[in-house]
Parts: structure tokens; C-alpha cells; sequence
């Protein structure tokens, strides 16, 4: 019987979900919004999936802040480790990886055989995590594509409080009241971000190059940022929000 | 598993027999000289998750939470058992409870503060000696007792000879058959149990393993004290367990034997030359050479610093001691906990990686 390794990412904001075989072959991803009862999310995911692949055997491993309601996971690692194997089989190469993820964000060093040498994450405050982005979009109701593409256009930009969302977010607010350009504002949001991050990046002897996962990865304006900020090349992987779930799946081998 | 009495059956059985008690605060004290008053010291670390409505009422929000919760449990539920309070200055925190107590809350049973120096110096075990004279003519007046030098060493006796014990169930810990949390149940009992009660206990310890530690990965503890003490279970559960331990509360007080014949001299040398702590003032050195024994002798790979937010005396010294073992290939995490608050998800999921981490 074939068999397969499955990676689940219950993150907070989504869960992601990778298949691969004994060859490490991507098979399968998915990538929908958390549900409040990710228990019975995670049990559709993977009854979906065992029926996709009838005839095969299955190999759960579960990562992420949901995983322990993850039921019929065979294994859960942590999120670091997931994202340290993931990033490293998806760029094959050792360096240190910026996971900005909508609860937390990590800094891991990863060394030559994807193994997790130091890291740190900020778990105290959603500066610093897309969770902030995510606050400020809704408050300007703008999308995050728009936010991205705003913070790119502009020259300038205001400065905002990088240690606490909910200051950054009344600053914001004040900023808009007395007339301030939006994209100078959604610039230094951005900017805020990315100072956050680069402080974490700078408190574990990190090395290049840089490997960003997790869904502002996407974000050309905060690769953009990092870039400028610590003066090293970024590299995104093909599907960076998918990094973590192919970490698990990987685990599982 | 080792049937540990709860701490409300020492009180009751310790007043039936006559003896006084005392709520004592953190950290060292000599406790042998309050037995030898035929007083039973009952230690307040916290306890975790009280009602710190009283606590706050006095107290800035950066206090920490053993602070706050020992100022709230002592005055909404343990004055009325407790015949007396011993502050000692373990930190500014502690010794603003001291004063507090003292001169504004006034609680109604007597409030005894005791000062043991920052130092190592020959000066200070002079200076300590003087303390420990003056809180034995404290008690003398409260008690209306004088307690010999004779009664003092023997007390000082039982309380060396139960280190002693101590320290061999700490050096034999990968023989010994018992979970991270049921040890630390048990070398924690020390804050409310008698030296003979405890040493009884550690007799029955069993010294064969049936469950084998060796599959697990050893790792140190450090801080001020495992609370909230789930996480020693969650060490476990993550494929690790707990190797050894550098906590204020448990390690760091077994001081040792002192050599003088003067109980006052000799009281004051366990103190002083027992394992460094941040809270005697210990250098940087110090503290990374007595890790460092640690490290060696059970071949930890990881040490997690476990933090009590607001802690300032104790992370003072983490940047440093984190360099120190990095260089030395043992990897580190730091956690923040708060005693008033359940073992966060983040905290553990630091400590998961570590132990994943490491070989």
C-alpha cells in the first residue's frame, strides 16, 4: 500500500495542508481560513483527503497552534521545527528563516541539514505579527493587496510605534484625523513591522540568506523593508504560507 | 509515588504538638534556627492562582507575582493560622513587602524582617552572624525561649544531614523512579515539611528504574521557582525530563555543611557558601561554573531560564549566562511565566523546540 505523509499547519489565522509521498513529491496543498472548532476543520481536511487518495496509508503529522486538537495526528513538532525543515527542503539551503505568522512571528537559524539551531519568537504582542497588518487593513479598509501596493508607491512615510499594536492602531486613527497621506501612513505601518521583525533578527546570531515563510511573505513591501533594513537578500519560497505544513509533512518521513 | 502530606495536615499536626508557625517569604533563612525555637517554618512562594485583589491594593503593578500573591494569600487566608511572618530581603520586591508589612499594613501577629548580605566577603559571614543574632534575640522575646547552642547545632545537624540526602537523591536523579513533577513534589516539600518528616520520605524513594529515563533527553531548569509546575509535567510529555535544576527555591538552598562549632558563625556559612544565586549577589562566574557542574554531571544539553515576569534580579544575569552556555554548545530558551496565570502555549512551544532541538 502506498503511502503517504501529511503536514497540517493549524495556524491561527489559517490551516495549511500538505500531502507529499516517500519521494518527498509535493502531491497535494490546501490553505483555508481557521475555523473556531479546528478539531472538526482538521478531521473534514483530512477525511477529504483520505478519500482523494483511497488506497493509500497515512502518515498525520500536526504542527501549529492547533495541534494538539489536530486528533488523528500520528506526530505533532513544533511550528519552529516544521518551519526550519520546510524552508530548508523548499530553497536547499541553511540559513535563517523569518516566519511572520498571524499569531507570532519566529527568526529561526537553520543549519545544513535543516536542523534548528537558535530562534526566537515574539508571542507577547501582535506587533510584529500579521495580525497587525491584518488590524490596520481593516481599519483602513483597504485589502492587503492594496495595503502592499500603497506602501511600495510611496516616497515617504510617517513613524509608528512598533511596540504595541494597539498604540500603533490609536496613532494611525490620530494620523488620519489630522489629514496625514494614507500611503506615508501605510509605509510606516509596514515599517513598523519590519522593525519589530529586525530587532528579533539581530538577537540570535543570524546568517544569511534570509528565507522569508508564512503569509506576509508574500508582502513586497515588507521583503522590500527587510532588505533595506539588515542589507541582506531575501529569498521567498515558491508557496512560503505552505512552509510550515511541508516541514510536518517532511517530519513524518 | 510517594504520599507527600499536604501542607494544611503539617500545620494542624505541628500547632497539636505545641509548635508555632511561621509564614516565611523567599529566599534564605536560616531555618534551623527557627526550629530550634520549637517554631515550624511554612514557606509562602505565591501560591499560584489566588485572588491578588488584595496584593494590587498595595502594591505597584511591576511587583512580581510571588510577591503579590504570597502579600494576598497571607492576609486574606494564612494571618489566622500563622503566629508570626519572617520577611528576608531576597530582593526589592521582598524587602518593600517587609516594610510594607511593617509600617502600614500591620497585620495583627508579628512581622520579622532578616537582612543576609549581597556579598561573599570574610566580612559578610560577620555581618550575617550579627543578623542571625539578632533574629534569635527577636524570637527569643517573642517566645519567651532561649534556645542553647547545644539545641541550635543539633538543629543544624538535621538540617546538613537532610542536605546531604538532598544532594545524593539530586546526584542519583536518572536512577530515581520518579516524573519531573513527582521529584520536584518532593524536593519542594522542604518548604513545609521538617528535616526528619523529609528525610523519612526520601528513604522511600525508590532507587530502581522501571520506567527508564535514559530514552529521555536531560535538561536543566533554572530560575527562581517551578511554578506553575504543570510545565515539569509538559517536560515529560516532550520527550525530556528535568536533570537538574538550578532554582532559588530548590537547589540553590542546599547549602552544605558549615565547619565552625559557633551555631551563629556556622548558620551564617551555609548561607553564604552555598550554590550562587542572584539573590546573594553571586558573580557571573560563579553562576556559570556551578551550571556548568551541573551541565557535566548529568550531560544536559538545554537549559531553560524560567523566568517570574518582573524578575529583575534574576534576568539581570540571563544575557551573559546564555553566552556563556552557547559557548559552550548547550543550547537555551527562556521562558516568562507568571504564577497567577496557566503555563502559556507560547512558553511551552519555546520549550517543545528546544527539546526537539537538541540530540
Amino acid at each position: 500500500m502506498k503511502r503517504l505523509f501529511v503536514g497540517i499547519d493549524a495556524g491561527s489565522t489559517a490551516v495549511k495542508v500538505v500531502v507529499i509521498d516517500s519521494e518527498k513529491r509535493v502531491l497535494y496543498t490546501l490553505i483555508e481560513d481557521t475555523k473556531p472548532f479546528i478539531e472538526e476543520q482538521t478531521g473534514s481536511i483530512l477525511k477529504a483527503i483520505r478519500e482523494k487518495f483511497s488506497g493509500c496509508e497515512f502518515f498525520v503529522t500536526a504542527t501549529g497552534y492547533g495541534a494538539q486538537l489536530v486528533k488523528e495526528a500520528d506526530k505533532r513538532v513544533t511550528e519552529i521545527s516544521c518551519h526550519a525543515r520546510g524552508a530548508f527542503f523548499a530553497t536547499g539551503k541553511k540559513g535563517t528563516v523569518i516566519d511572520i505568522g498571524g499569531q507570532d512571528s519566529k527568526v529561526i537559524v537553520v543549519g545544513n541539514d535543516g536542523q534548528v539551531l537558535d530562534f526566537v519568537m515574539n508571542d507577547k504582542c501582535a506587533a510584529g505579527t500579521g495580525r497587525f497588518l491584518e488590524n490596520i487593513a481593516w481599519r483602513l479598509k483597504l485589502s492587503f493587496k492594496e495595503m502592499e501596493e500603497l506602501a511600495l508607491s510611496s516616497r515617504e512615510e510617517v513613524s509608528i510605534s512598533s511596540t504595541c499594536a494597539v498604540f500603533a492602531e490609536s496613532e494611525v486613527i490620530s494620523m488620519l484625523a489630522k489629514g496625514i497621506e494614507l500611503k506615508k501612513i501605510v509605509k510606516g505601518i509596514h515599517r513598523a513591522l519590519v522593525k519589530r521583525i529586525t530587532a528579533m533578527l539581530y538577537s540570535v546570531s543570524f546568517f544569511p540568506p534570509l528565507i522569508l515563510s508564512g503569509g506576509v511573505a508574500r508582502n513586497r513591501a515588507v521583503q522590500k523593508m527587510i532588505e533595506e533594513e539588515t542589507g541582506e537578500k531575501i529569498i521567498v519560497p515558491e508557496n512560503p504560507q505552505i512552509t510550515g505544513a511541508l516541514g510536518a509533512a517532511l517530519s513524518g518521513l | 509515588m510517594i504520599e507527600i502530606p499536604k501542607r494544611s495536615e503539617v500545620i494542624k499536626k505541628q500547632k497539636d504538638e505545641g509548635k508555632l508557625i511561621a509564614a516565611v517569604f523567599p529566599i534564605h533563612y536560616p531555618k534551623e534556627l527557627l526550629r530550634a525555637f520549637n517554631i515550624h517554618p511554612v514557606e509562602v512562594w505565591g501560591p499560584p492562582l489566588v485572588d491578588t485583589k488584595t496584593g494590587n491594593a498595595h502594591l505597584q503593578p511591576y511587583i512580581c507575582s510571588i510577591v503579590k500573591c504570597g502579600l494576598s494569600f497571607l492576609l486574606d487566608e494564612a494571618i489566622g493560622t500563622v503566629d508570626m511572618v519572617l520577611v528576608p530581603h531576597g530582593c526589592d520586591s521582598l524587602q518593600g513587602l517587609g516594610s510594607l508589612l511593617l509600617d502600614f499594613i500591620k497585620p495583627e501577629k508579628p512581622v520579622m524582617v532578616f537582612y543576609p548580605p549581597r556579598e561573599k566577603r570574610s566580612c559578610d559571614v560577620g555581618f550575617l552572624e550579627k543578623e542571625i543574632k539578632r533574629l534569635y534575640h527577636q524570637l527569643c522575646q517573642l517566645t519567651g525561649y532561649s534556645p542553647d547552642e547545644e539545641r541550635l547545632l543539633k538543629e543544624i545537624e538535621k538540617e546538613e544531614a537532610l542536605e546531604e540526602s538532598l544532594l545524593k537523591l539530586y546526584e542519583n536523579r536518572k536512577e530515581v523512579t520518579l516524573s519531573s513533577l513527582e521529584f520536584y513534589r518532593l524536593i519542594r516539600a522542604r518548604e513545609y515539611l521538617d528535616a526528619d518528616t523529609l528525610m523519612n520520605l526520601l528513604k522511600s524513594v525508590p532507587q530502581k528504574k522501571q520506567t527508564p529515563l535514559t530514552n529521555s533527553k536531560p535538561v536543566i531548569l533554572s530560575g527562581i521557582v517551578p511554578e506553575p509546575m504543570d510545565i515539569l509535567e509538559k517536560i515529560d510529555e516532550m520527550g525530556a525530563y528535568v536533570a537538574a535544576d538550578d532554582f532559588a527555591s530548590c537547589r540553590r538552598r542546599v547549602y552544605g555543611k558549615g565547619e565552625s562549632r559557633n551555631p551563629f558563625t556556622r548558620m551564617a556559612e551555609r548561607i553564604l557558601n552555598g550554590p550562587p544565586d542572584s539573590t546573594k549577589g553571586s558573580s557571573f562566574d560563579e553562576r556559570i561554573a556551578f551550571i556548568e557542574s551541573l551541565i557535566r554531571r548529568c550531560s544536559a544539553k538545554a537549559v531553560i531560564f524560567h523566568n517570574i515576569k518582573f524578575c529583575e534580579t534574576e534576568e539581570f544575569y540571563h544575557p551573559i549566562l546564555k553566552r556563556a552556555l552557547k559557548e559552550m554548545g548547550v543550547k537555551t530558551v527562556e521562558v516568562e511565566v507568571d504564577l497567577n496565570e496557566r503555563m502559556p502555549q507560547q512558553a511551552l512551544t519555546r520549550i517543545n523546540a528546544l527539546i526537539e532541538s537538541i540530540e
